[in-house]
């Protein structure tokens, strides 16, 4: 069973400066008895969110909200400071396109090594279903990734991270920019995708991108919920026809 | 799983056996060629096997691409292929459904240890193991943990289930598909069988010469009878079998045919006037040969076992069944069938019906189809399932995918250079000569001699170094797979200790070099060494965990480490030996890194180790590993850190 239930959790973000990060300081600190105070920021405040499956939750809000690190909550990347966070079920966080990328490794490595970051077995199979969405030359698998454009190696990334389905997606932000084709395939790849995984939240400044997508938007402003939107009908209606077409 | 193929791909089938065409032939060779011909539409088939023809790793028989690796012989009825395990494992990555052909404890052995558990497997149970059976005790518990693991069981009778303690085990997973026969082939254009053997006393018997198939009671059977006896087939018993035919001076009636190829078989059984099988153990589980009789209309003689064998031809029907190893009993009943053309016919063509009606090729096809299909479909819940307990497979998968991450480091060097990690070995290489020319220079003892130890001993502290110093910057390096794939940061200070280990195992052939030119070669120092050297290891990973972690949340943490190192090199005997300096000195007894190396070093030179040297060693073990536990619950706020 598939589910996310946050109860009052608050998150105490550390800011460390230049000075926090001397362990001499820190000593001397104790010694001379300067207090040392950490500068905190409340970057989560008392968030209460139950999920069960087949819940597809935006977050909106202004840069500094909250958005990204409540993400990184859920998917494990931060303790919380109080409360109480239980997930049930595999979470794919796809917070960053190209973590783990290694520019000098020809493309088709470096798929293999993301996939295996993943947990997954890069088998040739995959590999050659992975590429063949990119729609990018076969040779070029056999080129370092460096000598790709930006939106050749988007493409690259982009069919990897989302070669498999998730119980749980995490989505920050959709999609950098990519040529109006590809971006159109790939949002329909990653509707497919949030149409198999059973829980889907996803951090967007793009509102009607939410709206198409989402049944619950919830509004962040410093850390705490500021609304929350229940969307409903025109999710089935956009999937309906996004089938049709496909 | 993969939802993005557009078009329905094939699964592949990896069929799992010893031998295969054109090694050998045989009933259970034949069954997986009809399943993997039969299947073609729906599964794309592989077969892997052992062969111990040396050339042509890879051939396509009958357009099924068959891998052979290579084999020296036979032990214990089992190929001696030391690279059957790895091959079985990098193959079964690539398939969708295995499909294993037992017996062949080989494969169990490969499974048993955890490789290929993830994919899905089907288990064709041939027969039971009736050779060696004294070490059935050894082989039972791995072929129950197969047979666990397994999908599907596919027997050929269901009298196999019954009469086999291990399958009753798992009985609901046992599915019997009998054999199939394509009859087609079978409707030889009418030779008028007493045209061509007007005599009526043609015996014919079919299968490799090995001592279950019971040939040399057949032999015996044909003593002072008038019947003749031609024999198909090839294998280990031929030349005791033509001893047997000399000595009861049979050579006139009794004829070893050898191979023929399959046109010539079906013409033989078509010409025969009697088909016998005379097995004498339960490894003849179903007689492939006795239903292509049947296709071809003969009358059988066959033996009851408590296989499938009675069960395909019965007795008074389709066929005599005697008792298995009485020639005498064999020999009355195919004398009674020579006597009666009438019988023969009779029980022929109720033969004939039998193989068309129960054993069909169609329902042989669709049965196995339909196990296949299941199999394959059953498992995609699997994943899901398997997902449920991320604790107790997480730390699993963190070393997993920390050798993923080493090993792709090493790749890397190869990338950018051809001689790749070799570089550092030349590098050691060039220190360990500077450095004996030196010593040697300094103490007058005989620096060859102790050149390899001092490769040796440089290579182990280049390792500890490294990783130290690697898993200082490991966290921040990786920062973005920490924050943005939410992977454990434990992966990356365990991708230092592998990476450098990779490396170490470059390095370490300077030392290796150096030992096989300059030393007496004895290996039992290096097993007694082995111990020691784990510790070392274990040691300096820990260190690293905690060092690293430390490292990354106090940042002038590094440079202290980096002098610390340095003096550390300097205070211990990596370069000099023991004797070279005063053994008493204080700071060197006091040093952990002195007995860290006297643990693995003192055996490898062939002396003892020195008891406090090991109390040392385990008491800075169970430090270190207090420090780790404690490091390790700090490190979910690595995040913050980086």
């Amino acid at each position: 069973m598939v589910s996310i239930s946050l109860h009052n959790v608050c998150l105490d973000y550390p800011l460390y400066g230049a000075y926090d990060f001397s362990l001499k300081r820190r000593l001397l600190g104790h010694l001379i008895r300067e207090p040392g105070e950490m500068r905190i920021i409340r970057a989560v405040d008392s968030f209460t969110i139950e999920a069960e499956a087949g819940a597809r939750i935006g977050l909106a809000g202004p840069n500094g909200s909250g958005k990204s690190t409540l993400l990184r909550l859920i998917a494990g990347v931060y303790p919380p400071s109080s409360g109480r966070v239980t997930v049930r079920g595999k979470v794919v966080p796809l917070l960053g396109l190209n973590a783990g990328v290694n520019l000098d490794f020809v493309a088709e490595d470096n798929i293999a090594l993301l996939l295996r970051i993943s947990g997954r077995k890069p088998t040739r199979g995959v590999i050659d279903d992975i590429w063949a969405f990119t729609e990018l030359e076969t040779r070029m698998q056999r080129l370092p990734l460096r000598m790709f454009s930006s939106g050749m190696l988007m493409r690259v990334l982009f069919a990897t991270a989302t070669a498999f389905p998730a119980d749980i997606l995490l989505l920050d932000e959709w999609l950098s920019v990519v040529d109006e084709h590809f971006a159109e395939k790939a949002e329909r790849r990653l509707q497919n995708l949030v149409s198999q995984a059973a829980i889907v939240i996803i951090a967007s400044h793009d509102q009607p991108l939410l709206r198409r997508t989402c049944s619950r938007i919830i509004n962040l402003d410093h850390g705490r919920i500021a609304s929350t939107i229940a969307v409903e009908p025109p999710v089935t209606h956009s999937f309906e026809l996004r089938e049709k077409r496909a | 799983m993969h939802h993005t193929s557009e078009t329905p791909r094939r699964p592949s089938v990896l069929h799992i056996f010893k031998i295969y065409y054109p090694d050998l032939f045989g009933g259970t060779l034949t069954v997986i060629r009809d399943i993997c011909a039969s299947l073609k539409d729906s599964f794309a088939s592989a077969v892997l096997v052992c062969s111990q023809s040396a050339e042509q790793r890879e051939i396509v028989v009958d357009d099924v691409p068959v891998e052979r690796v290579r084999s020296f012989g036979n032990l214990l009825s089992l190929p001696a292929a030391p690279t059957y395990p790895w091959r079985l494992w990098r193959r079964s990555a690539e398939h969708d459904l295995l499909a294993l052909h037992a017996p062949f404890p080989l494969a169990d052995l490969v499974f048993a240890f955890g490789f290929g558990r993830s994919r899905r497997l089907v288990v064709h149970w041939h027969a039971d193991i009736v050779s060696h059976a004294g070490l059935r005790w050894l082989v039972e518990p791995l072929m129950r943990r197969t047979l666990r693991h397994a999908k599907a069981i596919i027997v050929s009778d269901q009298a196999l289930v019954e009469n086999t303690p291990l399958l009753r085990e798992f009985e609901d997973k046992c599915h019997v598909v009998p054999f199939g026969v394509d009859t087609s082939g079978y409707d030889w254009p009418k030779i008028e069988p007493h045209h061509v053997n007007d005599r009526g006393r043609l015996v014919l018997a079919c299968g490799r010469l090995v001592p279950y198939k019971g040939f040399d009671v057949l032999i015996r059977a044909a003593v002072n009878r008038k019947f003749e006896v031609w024999i198909i087939g090839e294998g280990t018993e031929r030349p005791r079998l033509e001893q047997l035919i000399r000595e009861l001076g049979l050579g006139d009636r009794v004829r070893l045919l050898g191979s023929v190829n399959d046109s010539e078989r079906i013409k033989l059984m078509c010409l025969s006037d009697v088909f016998v099988m005379p097995s004498v153990t339960n490894a003849e589980t179903f007689g492939l040969v006795q239903l292509e009789a049947m296709a071809a209309g003969r009358p059988v003689v066959n033996t009851a076992l408590d296989t499938a064998v009675p069960h395909v031809a019965r007795h008074g029907m389709e066929a005599i069944t005697v008792p298995p190893g009485d020639p005498e009993k064999l020999g009355d009943a195919i004398d009674t069938l020579i006597r009666d053309p009438e019988r023969r016919r009779r029980m022929g063509q109720s033969a004939r019906t039998r193989a068309l009606t129960r054993y069909s090729a169609t329902a042989f096809r669709e049965g196995m189809e339909t196990v296949y299909r299941d199999a394959v479909t059953a498992s995609c819940e699997e994943p899901a399932t398997a997902a449920e307990p991320p604790q107790a497979t997480g730390w699993l998968d963190s070393v997993r995918i920390a050798a993923a991450l080493a090993w792709s480091d090493m790749r890397h060097r190869y990338v950018r250079s051809l001689l790749g990690p070799f570089w550092m070995s030349l590098q050691m290489a060039i220190v360990v000569a500077v450095l004996g020319s030196v010593i040697g220079q300094m103490s007058n003892a005989d620096m060859l001699a102790r050149l390899p130890m001092l490769a040796l001993s440089m290579t182990a502290w280049t390792f500890l170094n490294s990783v130290v110093l690697d898993a200082t910057t490991a966290l921040q390096n990786s920062a973005s797979l920490i924050r943005d794939r939410a992977l454990p940061p434990v992966i990356f200070l365990l991708q230092c200790t592998f990476r450098q280990t990779l490396f170490a195992l470059h390095n370490a052939c300077v030392p290796l070099a150096l030992w096989l030119i300059l030393s007496p070669h004895d290996l039992s120092h290096a097993l007694a060494a082995l111990p020691g050297l784990l510790l070392f290891i274990a040691c300096t990973f820990a260190l690293s965990l905690v060092l690293g972690a430390t490292a990354t949340r106090y940042r002038d943490l590094k440079p202290i480490i980096e002098s610390t190192l340095m003096l550390a090199f300097l205070a211990s005997p990596v370069v000099w030996s023991a004797e070279m300096i005063n053994h008493r000195s204080t700071v060197m007894r006091l040093n952990p890194l002195t007995h860290l190396f006297a643990v693995w070093r003192e055996p490898l030179a062939g002396g003892h180790i020195d008891p406090t040297s090991i109390v040392y060693v385990l008491i800075t073990l169970a430090l270190l590993i207090f420090a780790s536990v404690l490091t390790l619950v700090h490190l979910r706020k690595a995040a913050f850190w980086i």
